[in-house]
C-alpha cells in the first residue's frame, strides 16, 4: 500500500482535489467577486463586500457561531449520556421488546426529520419550549442520538465482560469499574459518536427553523436564505465560515483526545501513530 | 471456624432453546478449604469447575447453598466485597494502564495512598520476577511476564482467598513449569489460600495440598495427591487421573473373574460379590525372570510384551496378558532384558490389588 504505482497516486490525487479541493476555490473566488456572470471565467472586479458584511457588520454572525457551537456542544453532552447506558442494554442483555426499542432508536435515520418536527413542533407550543435554545436542543437529538448509540454500541461489543469481572475481583465496585475500566475502552465509540453528533447538529436547518421560529438563529439559519436566492457572494462567504466552524469544532475534539491520551497512556497514541 | 465453607451450593442452567430442560447443571456441593491452602479442581472441560470457581467467586449467583469464610456468611455479598482475588485464563491486564498501575490497582480500591500502593506494587512485581517494569505498558510484555503481573496484581491486596481459573493453560508447556515453580513458592512465602482450577493432572499433583476431582457437575473425590492415586473412589476417578490397567469385572466366592474372561484368580481381601472394577498399577506389577520367584499367595499372570517405551528415564512395556493390554513399569535393567513379542510372566502381590465398585 505504502509503495502505489505512481502515475495512480497523481491519479487519485487529482481526483481528491477536484471533488474536494475545487468547489472551495470556486466559493472561495464567488465569495469575493463582485458580480460574477456567465460567459466569464472569473469574475472581472473583485471586492470583499461580503466578507466585510458577515464578520463586521451587523449580521450577527458571531452570535449565531456561538449559539451553534452551544448547541452542538449540549445536544454532544446529552446524547452521551443517553446512549451509554442504551448501547449497554442493546448489547448485553436480553430483554422483550429490544427490537422495538432499537428500531425507534434507528428511526430518525430513516424518517425525514420533517415528519417528527411537526408533532414535535405542536408538543413544544403547548410546552413553550419553541423559541428557546432548550427547545432546539430537545430537537436536535432525534436526528443525533442514532449515530451516538450506533457508534457507542460497537465499542461495547468488543468489550468483554472479563474486564469488569476482574475488576470485581480487585474489589471495583460500580463507579471505579465504569471509569477504570469501562469508559477508556468506549471512548474511541464515544469520540465518534460525538464528532457525527456535533457536525449533525451544527447542520441542521430546518428543525432549529421550525422549533427555534427564526427566534433562536444559528449559523445555517442566517445562510440558508442568501443560498435561496439573496447574495452569492455571501452565501459563498458563510459557507467557507461555516466549514470553518465545523472543522475547529472537530479539531478541538481531537485534540482533546489526543491530551487525554498522552497524560493516560502515550503508547496508545504510539500505535495509533504507527497504524496511519 | 477458619478457612472456606461451601454448604449445598448448586446451580442450574437452562439453555435458550430447551427452556424446561436444565442442560447443564451443578450437585448440591460440599466442600471445605482450610486456611493457608492450595487446593485445586480438577476435571475435564465442562465438567463445572469454573461454574463453581464462579459462584465461590460470587460472579454467579447460585440457586441454592451456602457459601461461608470463617465466620461470615458470604452467600449474597457481592464480588467485590469478599475480599477474594481472582485470576484468570487471559492476564486481562488494562491495557490502559502501566504495570505499576495495574499491579497498584486493588490497592486504589480499598483508597491507599498513592505513594503507598505503588510501593507496594513494586514490591509485590519484584516477587514475581518483574523488577523495573512499572512504568511498561501490558502489550510490551510477553504472554508469561502478563501473566505473572496479573498474579501479582491478584496478590498485593492480601485476599482472603486467591481463585485461578486454569491460569498457566493459554502459556507454552516449558513456560507454564516455571510458573508452577513462581506459585508455588509465592503461595507458601505468603501463606494465601489458592482455590485453582484445572484440567491439568500433572499441574494440580504438583501444586496442590489437596485436590478435589469433579466430573459432570459432581465433586467425585476430594483427597490428597497421594490419596487420590493410591485409592481412588472409583473408576471414573481413577481413569481420570490417568491410572492404567482398570479391568471391569465380577467377584464370586471370592473369586475375581475379568469381563473378557482373560483374568481368574482368588482374592484375600473380603468382598461380597458383585461387579467391581480392579486397578493395576504400572509399577506394582513385577515380571518374574529367572533367577526370582514370585511370592507365595502373589497373583499371576502370563502375557507377552508387545511394545516398549522409554519416557522420562523409565520404561513402560504394554504387555498383552489374554484379550487385556496391561501396562507394566519397569526399570532399565528389566526393560534391557526384554524383546519385542517375548513370552513372559508377571506377579503382583495380594496388598496391591485394588478394587474399586463403580
Amino acid at each position: 500500500m505504502k509503495r502505489m504505482f505512481l502515475p495512480l497516486r497523481i491519479c487519485l490525487s487529482l481526483i481528491l482535489f477536484l471533488f474536494i479541493g475545487l468547489p472551495f476555490i470556486a466559493l472561495l473566488i464567488s465569495s469575493i467577486a463582485a458580480g460574477w456572470q456567465w460567459p466569464d471565467l472569473f469574475p472581472e472586479t473583485f471586492s470583499f463586500r461580503a466578507w466585510e458584511y458577515i464578520l463586521v457588520g451587523s449580521s450577527g454572525t458571531w452570535q449565531s457561531i456561538g449559539t451553534s457551537l452551544l448547541i452542538a456542544l449540549i445536544v454532544m453532552i446529552i446524547n452521551i449520556l443517553l446512549a451509554v447506558p442504551a448501547a449497554n442494554a442493546l448489547v448485553r442483555f436480553q430483554f422483550r421488546g429490544k427490537r422495538l426499542a432499537e428500531a425507534i432508536l434507528f428511526a430518525p435515520i430513516i424518517i425525514p426529520p420533517f415528519v417528527a418536527v411537526m408533532g414535535i413542533h405542536l408538543t413544544f407550543l403547548r410546552l413553550g419550549l419553541t423559541e428557546t435554545i432548550l427547545g432546539v436542543v430537545l430537537a436536535h437529538i432525534s436526528p443525533t442520538l442514532p449515530y451516538m448509540v450506533r457508534a457507542v454500541m460497537v465499542s461495547y461489543s468488543t468489550l468483554s465482560t472479563d474486564w469488569e469481572n476482574q475488576a470485581r475481583m480487585l474489589g471495583a465496585g460500580p463507579i471505579h469499574r465504569f471509569y477504570h475500566v469501562v469508559l477508556p475502552h468506549l471512548l474511541p465509540g464515544i469520540a465518534a459518536g460525538a464528532s457525527l453528533s456535533i457536525l449533525i447538529s451544527l447542520s441542521q436547518y430546518l428543525i432549529t427553523f421550525i422549533i427555534g421560529s427564526g427566534q433562536v438563529v444559528t449559523l445555517p439559519i442566517l445562510l440558508f436564505p442568501f443560498i435561496s436566492g439573496g447574495d452569492p457572494a455571501v452565501a459563498s462567504a458563510y459557507s467557507l465560515l461555516f466549514a470553518g466552524m465545523a472543522i475547529l469544532a472537530l479539531f478541538s475534539l481531537d485534540m482533546a483526545l489526543k491530551k487525554y491520551y498522552q497524560t493516560k497512556n502515550p503508547s496508545v497514541l504510539k500505535v495509533k501513530g504507527a497504524k496511519r | 471456624m477458619t478457612g472456606l465453607h461451601i454448604e449445598q451450593v448448586e446451580k442450574k442452567y437452562k439453555t435458550a432453546e430447551t427452556d424446561l430442560k436444565d442442560s447443564f447443571a451443578l450437585e448440591p456441593i460440599d466442600l471445605a478449604i482450610r486456611e493457608g491452602e492450595f487446593f485445586s479442581l480438577l476435571g475435564p472441560s465442562g465438567c463445572g469447575k469454573t461454574t463453581l470457581l464462579k459462584l465461590i467467586a460470587g460472579l454467579l449467583e447460585g440457586d441454592a447453598g451456602k457459601i461461608r469464610f470463617g465466620d461470615k456468611d458470604l452467600t449474597h455479598v457481592p464480588p467485590e466485597a469478599r475480599r477474594f482475588s481472582m485470576v484468570f485464563q487471559q492476564s486481562l491486564l488494562f491495557p490502559h494502564m502501566t504495570i505499576g498501575e495495574n499491579t497498584a490497582f486493588g490497592l486504589k480500591m480499598q483508597k491507599v495512598g498513592k505513594k503507598e500502593r505503588l510501593s507496594e506494587a513494586k514490591r509485590m512485581l519484584r516477587m514475581v520476577g518483574l523488577e523495573g517494569y512499572e512504568n511498561r505498558f501490558p502489550e510490551e510484555l510477553s504472554g508469561g511476564q502478563q501473566q505473572r503481573a496479573a498474579l501479582a496484581r491478584a496478590l498485593v491486596a492480601k485476599p482472603r482467598l486467591l481463585l485461578m481459573d486454569e491460569p498457566f493453560s493459554a502459556l507454552d508447556p516449558g513456560l507454564r513449569e516455571d510458573m508452577r515453580e513462581l506459585l508455588s513458592g509465592i503461595q507458601r512465602e505468603l501463606g494465601v489460600t489458592v482455590l485453582f482450577v484445572t484440567h491439568d493432572r500433572e499441574e494440580a499433583f504438583e501444586l496442590s495440598d489437596r485436590i478435589g476431582i469433579m466430573s459432570d457437575g459432581r465433586l467425585l473425590q476430594v483427597g490428597t495427591a497421594m490419596e487420590l492415586y493410591e485409592q481412588p473412589a472409583s473408576s471414573k476417578v481413577a481413569s481420570f487421573l490417568g491410572l492404567k490397567n482398570i479391568i471391569s469385572g465380577n467377584i464370586r466366592a471370592g473369586y475375581f473373574k475379568s469381563e473378557d474372561n482373560g483374568m481368574e484368580f482368588q482374592t484375600i481381601h473380603k468382598m461380597a460379590d458383585g461387579r467391581q472394577f480392579l486397578i493395576l498399577r504400572p509399577e506394582t506389577l513385577r515380571p518374574i525372570v529367572s533367577n526370582s520367584q514370585a511370592p507365595i499367595g502373589s497373583v499371576r499372570f502370563k502375557g507377552a510384551v508387545s511394545k516398549l517405551k522409554f519416557k522420562h528415564g523409565a520404561y513402560t512395556a504394554q504387555i498383552q496378558a489374554g484379550n487385556l493390554q496391561l501396562e507394566c513399569a519397569l526399570s532399565r535393567d528389566e526393560a534391557e532384558k526384554l524383546e519385542p513379542a517375548q513370552a513372559m510372566e508377571l506377579y503382583v502381590n495380594q496388598s496391591d490389588l485394588q478394587f474399586v465398585e463403580h
